[in-house]
Order: structure tokens, then C-alpha cells, then sequence
């Protein structure tokens, strides 16, 4: 069963008094299992939408989003998934080891089986020191840490990670990539989305470029090694390409 | 079942520890409990039969906080999570939107329940301690408003879910203090425009009464308990009407846009 499966996936958001605005069009594609994959897009390319249609929180207009051979929507597809969303402010009232207790028990995990989830979890990210802190007392990358705790609750087989790296420090970056290699060690898939090009050269296998809505580029990344002088200027061209044809398209039309 | 169980409870695990770390709780504490003292500083000017009196605001100040602190606590249920974006993290678990409604209802309705129970029974301590004392239909006041809040609580958070936060706090105060209003007005309405019984009839039933679970006054003028059969009508309009609000928060919550 793919981890995920997006097909002819629609996307778009009813305006008053203007034709509706289509934020994802026409979207195919896989992720295998096992893979670390890279969603790429300049600002307003449709990222957070196919994210959120992912992950049930938009039903798809036209088309389909399967997680793991589930209907996006289905809430028990969500089981096997982890999600980090782009910013999120956990409760201010709470402390971190709350906090995951919190997302634990929605998860379907308790006992001594959560504890030491939820200890563990703090440990790998740096954070048993403030587990008791209420989170207003802290930093915007502690959050983030939490967060990324979080969706790590519950050995998910799928992670999804939305802008995962921003608010953290370099040094968190790299705590958070070691993080993604341990997971991708025990067989995680691995979606996410990200502006740090660098980041994604170090640790994707595959990318996916998208813009306005469409897919518009797919590549191993072993294949473009050696191909191109950096991912970033490769991402720049790509989208500029992009951008021309559907320009044109447009023009046609 | 034993799943939303679980789900509800977690939930209402953390909306208690939130809550219990707000100061608005204790700052509706201090207020109810100084107005009571207030009412009843006026002995020492040497006025006399101050019971009723200092009963009606101590019992009048708990409804109207109680009311206030369960709208507001209500209304931020699910709008504070979507404001924060927390509700992606919520929502990313294998919870539906119907556990989720569900334990929201169940988190604002304990912790105003509880805050509720707090503000009471500290004013009751508070009237004991100045030589005021209550009748056994205290008790049956308390049952009633707590099945109060549990209907306002849906109330409040199926309209949480069609309207901005400020609009739905404005709205749910007007109808929770203004249900006392509605069967006075409707009769203005009759009288005046000999407007037809059988519409205003329906136009009465259908209006929200918060004003049915209030039992007040025959605390303070010291009525005999209330026939059983009573609390047990209003246990059945706050569970029938309190569904059918939370029915309608349900059918524009499951097909919404999060985020």
C-alpha cells in the first residue's frame, strides 16, 4: 500500500462575486514507502493546500488524496500518520510533557506506554530539561521542538512536515535532520515541505516542484547530481520555466 | 464509544489545567464574593432584614458571572484552537470531527461546571459565615444550572462555528440574558398588534431559554424543594435542545475548511 497517492487532485476555494480560485490543479503524484520526499514551491504554489487535503483538513473539489490506501478524509487513515504543521502555537497553559500527553491520548496511546513515549520523545529533542515549563515561557524554536515531538507520537509510518525547519536554529536544524535520519532508519516515509533548499539537498531522495497548483518537475535526486551547480538555482530555473508555460498557456487560451 | 470516551477525556483533562491557569476564574471569584460583602456592609448602618437582599445579589452576581465566564470559555473552544493553529496538530489524530465537537462541548462544560461549583459554594460558605442561611432547594438551583450550562455550552459552540468569535459572544450573551425577555416581548407583540397566538407560540418555543434553568429567586425567598418531575422536564429540553445545537455545529463543522 503507497503511503500516499494523490490523484487528479482539485483544489479550489469558492470567492464571492469571482470565479473560484484553484489552488491545487490537475495533482499526481506517489510516495513509496521508505522514501524522504521533498514538496518544493515558490509562495502561494499550492503546497499548504495539498498538505491540508492530505490530511483531511480540505476535502479535495475533484480528484483523490489516499494515505496508505484510505480516503484522505478518513480519520483512521490518520493512525499511521504524523503531522508537523508550518506554525502552531501550542497552548500557552500547558507544559510540553502536557502537551503530549494531550496529543497521546487523542492518538490512542496511555499508560506507562505514553510516559515513556512522551520522555523519550523530550530527550530526542532536546527538551527534558523544560518539560515542565508552561510553553508561554518559551522560545518560538522550543515550540517548534514541541511540535516536532508531537508528530513524532506514536512511531508514525508516514511523517508529514509542513515548512518543518523554520523558527529553528542552525543548530536545531541539525538535531532535526539527525532526527529524520533516525526516522527514516526505522522505515519512516518521509513527505515534506520546505524553502531551505540546502536542507532538502541533504536529505531527500526525490523532489517534487510544484507551481500554481501543478506538478511541474520530478527528479531523483541522485539523478541531478552533477547535472545542475545547485538545487537552489536548478528550483529557480524550474519554477521560471514554469511560469513561462503556463503564461503561455494562458495567453493561448 | 470507549474510543470518544478517551478522546473526551483527554481533552478535558487539558481544558481544566487551562483554565484553572487563566485569572479570569479567580478574578470572577474575588468580584461575586466582594459585591456579596458589599450587600451585606449595609447592617452597619443598622438596616434590617438584610437577608433577602444580600441572598438576591450574592445568587444574582453567581448567575450573571457564572453566564459570562461559560459564554467565554464556550466560544474559544474551537475558534482559539484554529486561531493558534493548533487544531492541525488536534485534527492530524484519529479523532473525527464529531469526537471532536463532542469533547469540546464536554471540555467548556466541565470547566464552566467547575467554576460554576467553585463560585456556589464559596458564596454559600461566604452568607453561612454572615448568618444567612438557605433552603434545601440550593441544591435543586445548582442541578439546574448546571444543566444550564451544559445547554448553553452547546449552544454557544454550535454558534462558535457559523459566526466570528466576537459575534457569537455578542449573540449568546444577548440570548442567555435576554431569554427572560422573550415570552414578556412576544406578548407586547400580541397585545399591540394582535399579532396570531399560534405563531407566537411556535416563535417562543423555538427561541433558546436559558432563562428555564434558573431557579434563583425561590432560593432567595426560601421556597420548598421544586416537584423532581420539574428537574427531570428541563434535564430532558437541555439534552433534546442542547443536541439539536450541537447537531447543527456538527453539520457545518464536518464538510469546514480547518485553517
Amino acid at each position: 500500500m503507497l503511503p500516499i497517492e494523490v490523484s487528479h487532485l482539485v483544489v479550489a476555494y469558492r470567492r464571492w462575486f469571482k470565479p473560484p480560485f484553484c489552488a491545487v490543479d490537475d495533482l499526481s503524484f506517489v510516495v513509496r514507502e521508505g522514501e524522504i520526499v521533498g514538496f518544493l514551491g515558490a509562495n502561494g504554489a499550492g503546497k499548504t493546500s495539498t498538505i491540508k487535503t492530505l490530511m483531511g483538513f480540505q476535502p479535495p473539489t475533484a480528484g483523490t488524496a489516499r494515505i496508505f490506501g484510505m480516503d484522505a478524509t478518513d480519520a483512521r487513515a490518520r493512525q499511521l500518520v504524523g503531522f508537523l504543521p508550518e506554525t502552531a502555537l501550542y497552548s500557552p497553559y500547558l507544559t510540553p510533557y502536557e502537551t503530549l500527553r494531550l496529543y497521546g491520548e487523542l492518538h490512542g496511546l496511555r499508560g506507562r506506554q505514553l510516559k515513556a513515549q512522551i520522555e523519550a520523545l523530550l530527550e530526542a529533542v532536546n527538551l527534558s530539561h523544560k518539560a515542565h515549563t508552561l510553553n508561554k515561557n518559551l522560545s518560538k524554536g522550543m515550540l517548534q521542538r514541541v511540535g516536532i515531538a508531537q508528530a513524532l507520537l506514536g512511531d508514525p509510518k508516514l511523517l508529514i512536515l509542513d515548512e518543518v525547519s523554520s523558527g529553528l536554529d542552525p543548530i536545531g536544524k541539525r538535531e532535526l535532520r539527525d532526527l529524520l535520519s533516525t526516522q527514516r532508519a526505522r522505515g519512516a516515509t518521509i513527505f515534506f515541505s520546505s524553502h531551505e533548499l540546502a536542507e532538502v539537498a541533504s536529505i531527500c531522495d526525490r523532489i517534487l516542484i510544484i507551481h500554481r497548483g501543478r506538478l511541474i518537475a520530478e527528479h531523483w535526486l541522485s539523478d541531478l547530481t552533477g547535472r545542475v551547480e545547485s538545487l537552489e538555482d536548478y528550483f529557480i530555473r524550474t519554477v521560471q520555466a514554469g511560469r513561462d508555460i503556463l503564461h503561455e498557456e494562458a495567453s493561448a487560451a | 464509544m470507549t474510543r470518544t470516551l478517551q478522546i473526551t477525556r483527554a481533552l478535558v483533562t487539558a481544558g481544566l489545567l487551562e483554565t484553572l491557569r487563566r485569572k479570569d476564574l479567580y478574578v470572577v471569584l474575588i468580584l461575586t464574593l466582594l459585591l456579596t460583602l458589599g450587600a451585606s456592609a449595609f447592617r452597619v448602618f443598622g438596616v434590617q432584614g438584610l437577608e433577602i437582599f444580600v441572598k438576591d445579589v450574592a445568587l444574582t452576581a453567581i448567575g450573571v458571572m457564572t453566564t459570562v465566564l461559560t459564554v467565554l470559555i464556550a466560544a474559544r473552544q474551537i475558534p482559539e484552537e484554529m486561531q493558534r493553529r493548533t487544531i492541525y496538530p488536534l485534527m492530524a489524530r484519529p479523532i473525527t470531527r464529531g469526537q471532536l465537537l463532542l469533547g469540546k462541548w464536554a471540555t467548556a462544560t466541565m470547566t464552566a461546571s467547575l467554576c460554576f461549583v467553585i463560585l456556589a459554594l464559596t458564596t454559600l460558605g461566604l452568607l453561612l459565615t454572615l448568618g444567612i442561611g438557605v433552603k434545601p432547594i440550593f441544591v435543586q438551583y445548582v442541578l439546574l444550572k448546571l444543566l444550564g450550562i451544559g445547554w448553553l455550552c452547546a449552544m454557544v459552540i454550535a454558534l462558535s462555528l457559523y459566526m466570528t468569535p466576537a459575534a457569537n459572544v455578542t449573540l449568546s450573551l444577548i440570548l442567555a440574558f435576554g431569554s427572560g425577555l422573550f415570552g414578556r416581548l412576544l406578548l407586547m407583540a400580541h397585545w399591540e398588534h394582535d399579532l396570531s397566538a399560534l405563531w407566537l407560540n411556535l416563535l417562543y418555543g423555538v427561541l433558546p431559554h436559558y432563562d428555564y434553568f434558573d431557579m434563583s429567586k425561590k432560593v432567595v425567598f426560601d421556597w420548598d424543594l421544586a416537584p423532581w418531575w420539574v428537574l427531570g422536564a428541563m434535564a430532558g429540553y437541555a439534552v433534546l435542545n442542547g443536541g439539536a445545537w450541537l447537531l447543527m455545529g456538527w453539520l457545518r463543522f464536518r464538510k469546514q475548511t480547518i485553517g
